[in-house]
């Protein structure tokens, strides 16, 4: 160790030595964290009467202090951060009946549980200040803190059943300090507020600066930090760092020593709830026992790799360095009347740009006000390896491939039904082996579920997002349903941090007197039954469980396109990322299967399932109106499709098989033949050019149709094979069309109306009787009329039908992303694709058949041999052949 | 008669070209071409064992030079003319002189063992050669003084002791029958342990590449490259220049990255246009000395002394050191050669430090790129009166690693090599950098952006004359 300390030591002086001489050397240290801010003058800090605190020795005010340069009641009023729900606190059409606002100060959150009591309340749960304590942690001031729910300065306006004397901790201001130094105290401010001193909690920011000492419990104002002005001497106020952001929100890791992570716990507020870690390092870098870990080199969030940081795209919204002016006029490329950076710093808009996530509801009127991935990245010329990328790009929002996976913990689910020891709810985590919350615990992480998020503009596209799972206990209150506050669901369990006897003997499975985690859950209708009476006893009306899933959008941790989603299959396959089942929960209290919340903008109609107790929920591909190659299928289409070609396959084998048993007894006598160029070179062409192209197209369509059973083959060859294939098909059919109509050939293949149906009909008797007696055809196929009337009909159907049908279809499939309203016009790929695989069976079946029919010559190969060469030998018929006369006429010399 | 090709074959043949020349075209492919640096590396050749070859009685190590003259008649003629034999450079015409001078160990002086001349005695252990002696003058036309054991013998069978003969012992019938092309272990042999010790002098060379892991070196150790895998040798000269004992140098005799690797290797854009700025060393070198610690401090004027001694410490002999272990690079601009380089007799100001090699290049010098050096800083005696750096004899009998007193190593010094010495000595600092450039870290280990563009990047951005973080402030070669 102090070898150590000697090489670091000397080290450091020959680096400053380097230095002197202006030799450019690397930094062997960090820098200090703070720096003088270059820019911002040096200030007095005021306290609420806006006398200097040296003067006074009054705690600071950030609303007198900052409020000499910039406008801080501006700022307190532009601040969602501050608001918190509060200047719509009371708006109706809430995800809940018990929810009061959009933000936190009012809506309910399974999570923290404890409810804002509304004005009236049977029961009083949470007061203003009760609240304002409570979530002291995550929340900056101002607001509710400041002003009442009904707009007058605190404490008028407020209902205050708790009795709180605001007198004493006067109200909680927006804490400028948190975000804007570099060094705030967050701990010692959250200890002030969860004291009731609102009025000290700025200054308590500042313990640990050297701008205050702490003495005992009062702060003192430490005068050397002080000029003789009594300016502050060295200011550091900067823009909000990632690290000032983390205080609230969630895990920022920077710096050398290795990040460690352990457990889900809500301090992490973000990382808890969604397994986001923002930090440049690779993961395979970090301190935590992770599966696979020497395997990830990638890094945990890639923007901050690269040097964002939360401001980047979090931005204030008057921010003239960010902000675009939407509303020019169309002749105008860029508007120079805008903000200047004086007036920006004036009045900077604390509302920071935001994005349309499912959990987060507060000023609903900024979702979206954040520009989103495609606003910075270009998206074509980096997916040219993608098929169908605007397809893609249209359906799926970019974090879905860009966030394949998450490497930290998530919270799964919170079961308030029951109650810990320690009087908190029974929660698990997902992506984690392992309870003990330590670093031995293996970290798996988990792959998000996709689900469609319906965006402000009309669209919807499928992102990522944990779900988390809550039960609950609810009662009817006086005025409405409230959930059962923790005070009386812990009195109703435990008594002195232990569990009460009844309780006990009711949820004690294995009998031996004591609860374990796993034995608390409320599974049988019975444990319900006795934790409902006791809830009721203590006079709580109709107790019963609820159970909600909160859908938690992921759109932080991206991975570069080394580390996104590639492989096709891992969405066109059976097992599709895009409907496996997530695991909810391992018990499902009360029975009772949780419902998606109302306000999380995503459409959410898949499949809740229980196994055992495990719940889980598969995601459907109808709620983004998706039919996925590959996996999606129509089981009744395939079934009819599939029988349809079998009775054809089965009707040869037989034909084919009475053929050959009525030959061997009687053998055909030889018919007199002759040879005739039947087929012109370019009829053959195009018949052996479409002959591969069907067969290539059948089996390609079914690779695409089923990956699984052809794991050989890749999936995007198969798709451009097939679409290269099905281009040239139309263009032969064109081609061979052009050439049936101007060579007049197109009228073998209409049926002639008269006596149609008498020829059909020898024709099908010869098929039936006839050609196991070995008789001869009964129409002479000649150059000039090739087909039989059986032949003509079935290309009638299939040239004027079939093929059209397929071709639309087909084209409307692959035309998709360029003139997606064409498909979408007719049903989407849902209804499409079915009715492709559909056209594919009956074609598959006409092949058979066809083939089939052409061994029925004079000798089984004949036909065929003569669509290679031309030239057939074909049955000599004595005259003109005619319907009505019996074919065996014919054979009479 | 001519047989006719079949009409079905012909159409056959259209038929699949229709449908085949389609498919080619539109056939998925990959966005990039894959790279394929292995490609260009040159196959070893095959090893032939001399044992059967080489007959004895071998007594002398001349005659063992002539047994290998008798079949390779030209390789004592080639390796006479590398540095390798000559201990020099070519002449170099340097503004701060009149005349051209050589720069290299046979004339000039470093920051570590401080000079060859008149210590040939143990010096002499890494030449070449054989019998270089500090009285007369070396002939450096004798074929057979051409030491072919000290590159191709297996380093088991053979060492070299004083100036630069065999230690005694040495079976050189067994050296010889041994002989192979050079491995890491025999290059290393010098070039790891160059100054005295392993690892002393480079930051990125030490004997953890014998037998190097992955994580060492990509090269050496996931792909077991040899160092003739990059410094290419033809006809015994060796690809590749040490910056140090030259001044500048043809790029054309200096290994590049791009001899193997294409000029712009990474899928990421923005990463490429680093590389007009950043060398492929700056990032892909985060750490020197990542296993063996590096010496990177040396101060002269403590030795002597009966101090407690450790190697990593204090040396009776030497003075006092630091070595360093896994830590960052020194970054300079850097053009592949040096703006200075110290040559005896230059004076010096002994109150700031005196830069041994001053790495050339600049922000405004568009050749340059930021690249990584190690520094090391030493105290080594100059003469107070005139100025100027001294060279101690430290070897020998009357060497002051024998009797420690320096007044008469300068005065030796001056007889063997005509440095005038005043009588008058002190200490003064000197850097010499050593460009860093193995010990190379695949793409996965390689420096990330906020490595240099963040608050607490290693790089210091104003030093290397940028207004501020380019990634904020703008590159070099961005409009202004």
């Amino acid at each position: 160790m102090k070898r150590k300390n000697l090489i670091l030591t000397s080290a450091l002086v020959i680096l400053a030595g380097a230095s002197v001489v202006g030799v450019a050397v690397a930094r062997s240290t960090a820098l200090p964290a703070s720096q003088p801010s270059p820019i911002h003058p040096q200030f007095a800090f005021l306290d609420e009467q806006g006398m200097n605190v040296l003067e006074s020795g009054a705690p600071v005010s950030t609303q007198r202090t900052c409020g000499e340069c910039h406008d801080t009641e501006f700022i307190a009023n532009h601040s969602f951060h501050s608001d918190m729900g509060l200047s719509d606190f009371g708006a109706s059409g809430q995800a809940r009946a018990w929810d009061l606002s959009n933000g936190p100060f009012g809506k309910w959150n399974p999570l923290t549980y404890r409810t804002l009591s509304a004005a009236g309340d049977g029961r009083l749960d949470m007061g203003t200040s009760d609240w304002v304590r409570a979530n002291a942690a995550r929340f900056v001031g101002g607001g509710p803190a400041a002003i009442s729910r009904s707009g007058a300065a605190l404490p008028s306006g407020d209902p205050n059943p708790e009795n709180w004397n605001w007198t004493a901790s006067g109200v909680l201001e927006v804490d400028c300090f948190l975000c804007h130094l570099p060094n705030p105290n967050n701990e010692a401010r959250v200890t002030a507020i969860q004291a009731g001193d609102f009025r000290g909690a700025a200054t308590a920011t500042l313990a640990g600066t050297g701008i205050v000492d702490s003495v005992g419990s009062a702060y003192t104002w430490n005068r050397s930090a002080f000029t003789e002005a009594g300016l502050l001497a060295t200011v550091t106020i900067q823009d909000p760092t990632n690290e000032n952001c983390a205080q609230c929100h969630g895990l920022v890791h920077t710096g050398n020593i290795p990040l460690t992570l352990t457990g889900c716990d809500l301090t992490n507020w973000q990382t808890a709830t969604t397994g986001q870690v923002i930090s440049g390092d690779d993961v395979d870098q970090s301190g935590m026992n992770l599966a696979d870990k020497d395997s990830l080199t990638r890094s945990w969030d890639v923007h901050a790799e690269r040097g964002l940081e939360c401001t980047d795209c979090h931005y204030s919204l008057n921010n003239p360095t960010y902000s675009v002016k939407e509303q020019a006029p169309s002749h105008l490329e860029f508007d120079p009347r805008r903000l200047e950076i004086g007036e920006y710093l004036q009045r900077p808009d604390h509302n920071l740009a935001r994005g349309q996530s499912a959990q987060n509801t507060v000023a609903p009127g900024l979702r979206g006000t954040m520009r989103r991935c495609e606003s910075c990245h270009e998206t074509a010329a980096s997916h040219t390896w993608l098929p169908y990328t605007e397809r893609h790009m249209d359906e799926l929002a970019c974090e879905s491939c860009h966030t394949p996976q998450l490497h930290a913990p998530a919270v799964e689910s919170y079961d308030w039904t029951v109650l810990r020891p320690n009087g908190e709810a029974v929660s698990t985590c997902r992506g984690v082996e392992g309870a003990s919350g330590s670093l031995t615990d293996l970290v798996t992480g988990f792959t998000p579920v996709l689900l469609s998020r319906q965006t402000l503009d009309g669209d919807s596209q499928l992102a990522p997002y944990n779900l988390v799972t809550a039960w609950y206990w609810v009662y009817d209150d006086p005025t409405g349903p409230r959930p059962v506050r923790l005070q009386d669901l812990q009195a109703v369990y435990l008594k002195g941090g232990t569990y009460l006897p009844e309780v006990v003997i009711a949820l004690d499975s294995d009998g031996d007197g004591l609860l374990s985690e796993a034995e608390l859950r409320l599974n049988t209708p019975e444990k319900v039954s006795v934790i409902a009476t006791r809830l009721a006893s203590i006079g709580l009306a109709n107790p019963r469980i609820e159970g909600e899933i909160q859908p938690y959008s992921i759109n932080h941790n991206v991975a570069e396109g080394e580390w996104a989603t590639r492989d096709c299959r891992t969405c066109h396959s059976d097992g599709s990322r895009l409907t496996e089942p997530v695991t909810l929960a391992g018990v499902v209290p009360g029975g009772v299967q949780p419902e998606f919340v109302k306000d999380s903008n995503t459409r959410t109609t898949g499949t809740l399932a229980v196994t055992g107790e495990l719940l889980t929920y598969s995601p459907a591909t109808r709620d983004q109106n998706l039919y996925v190659f590959g996996h999606n299928r129509v089981p009744w289409v395939d079934w009819t499709g599939g029988l349809f070609f079998l009775g054809v396959l089965g009707a040869v084998v037989a034909h084919g098989g009475l053929r050959f048993f009525s030959a061997l007894k009687a053998p055909r006598r030889r018919t007199e033949t002759k040879r005739v160029y039947m087929y012109a070179v370019y009829e053959r062409f195009w018949h052996w050019l479409q002959t591969f192209a069907i067969l290539i197209l059948l089996f390609t369509g079914l690779v695409i149709h089923r990956p699984a059973v052809f794991g050989l083959f890749s999936f995007p060859h198969v798709v451009a094979v097939h679409n290269v294939l099905a281009i040239l098909l139309v263009i032969n059919a064109g081609l061979s069309l052009f050439y049936h109509l101007v060579s007049g050939e197109i009228r073998q293949y209409l049926p002639r109306p008269y006596g149609f149906f008498d020829d059909a009909i020898l024709q099908a008797k010869y098929y039936l009787g006839g050609i196991f007696r070995g008789q001869v055809h009964p129409f002479e196929k000649r150059p000039e009329a090739k087909l039989n009337p059986l032949q003509q009909v079935t290309y009638f159907g299939i040239l004027n039908v079939l093929l059209p049908l397929q071709i639309v279809t087909g084209a409307l499939m692959m035309g998709v992303q360029l003139f997606p309203q064409g498909a979408a016009w007719l049903g989407g790929l849902p209804l499409l694709a079915p009715f492709h695989s559909m056209v594919a069976w009956t074609f598959a079946a006409f092949v058979v058949g066809h083939v089939y029919l052409t061994t029925t010559g004079p000798r089984p190969l004949t036909s065929i041999r003569a669509m290679m060469n031309g030239w057939e030998e074909i049955e000599v018929h004595g005259e003109e052949s005619v319907g009505d006369n019996p074919p065996t006429r014919k054979e009479t010399p | 008669m001519r047989k006719r090709i079949p009409v079905w074959l012909i159409g056959l043949i259209v038929t699949l070209a229709v449908i085949l020349i389609p498919v080619a075209a539109f056939w998925p492919r990959a966005s990039r071409p894959p790279d394929d640096p292995q490609a260009a590396i040159q196959p070893t050749p095959i090893h032939t064992s001399h044992a059967d070859i080489v007959q004895g009685p071998l007594s002398t190590p001349q005659e063992v030079t002539r047994n290998c003259l008798t079949c390779h008649a030209d390789a004592a003629g080639e390796v006479m003319k590398t540095t390798h034999w000559t201990w020099a450079s070519e002449p170099f015409n340097v503004p701060w002189r009149d005349e051209p001078v050589t720069i290299g160990k046979a004339n000039q002086i470093n920051n570590f063992c401080i000079g060859a001349q008149g210590n040939q005695k143990q010096c002499m252990s890494c030449h070449t050669g054989y019998g270089w002696q500090e009285d007369a003058s070396y002939d450096f036309g004798v074929q057979e003084n051409v030491d072919c054991l000290s590159c191709h013998a297996d380093p088991a069978t053979y060492a070299k002791g004083d100036y630069g003969n065999p230690v005694e012992g040495i079976d050189l019938l067994t050296a010889a029958r041994s002989v192979r092309a050079p491995t890491r272990e025999i290059c290393g042999k010098c070039h790891f342990d160059g100054g005295g010790g392993n690892g002393v002098k480079h930051g990125d060379l030490d004997q953890s590449l014998i037998f190097p892991t992955d994580e060492l070196d990509v090269h050496m150790g996931k792909f077991d490259m040899q160092c003739t895998a990059c410094h290419t040798t033809s006809d015994h000269q060796i690809l590749g220049r040490i910056i140090a004992d030259n001044y500048t140098v043809d790029p054309a005799e200096q290994v590049t990255c791009t001899q193997c690797h294409a000029q712009a290797p990474h899928a990421d854009e923005r990463l490429n246009s680093h590389l007009a700025t950043v060398a492929c060393q700056t990032c892909h070198i985060p750490a020197m000395a990542i296993k063996d610690p590096t010496k990177t401090y040396w101060d002269w004027s403590t030795s002597g002394q009966d101090l407690p001694e450790d190697h990593y410490t204090y040396l009776k002999i030497k003075g006092s050191f630091v070595y360093q272990k896994d830590f960052k690079p020194t970054y300079l601009w850097f053009n592949g050669n040096l703006a200075y380089r110290y040559l005896l007799g230059d004076k010096i100001d002994p109150t700031r430090p005196t830069l041994i090699d001053q790495p050339a290049g600049s922000l405004e010098d568009t050749d340059s790129r930021i690249f990584p050096f190690k520094l090391h800083v030493a105290k080594q005696p100059y003469d107070r009166r005139f100025s100027y750096l001294l060279q101690p004899i430290t070897a020998g009998d009357d060497g002051y690693w024998t009797n420690f007193d320096w007044d008469n190593s300068f005065r030796l010094a001056e007889m063997i090599m005509g440095l005038e010495y005043s009588g008058s000595y002190g200490f003064a600092e000197t850097y010499m950098y050593w460009p860093t450039t193995h010990m190379v870290q695949p793409k996965e280990d390689a420096l990330q952006c906020n490595d240099c563009h963040s608050a607490n990047g290693r790089l210091d951005w104003e030093m290397l004359g940028y207004p501020g973080d380019p990634m904020e402030w703008g590159g070099r070669f961005d409009p202004q």
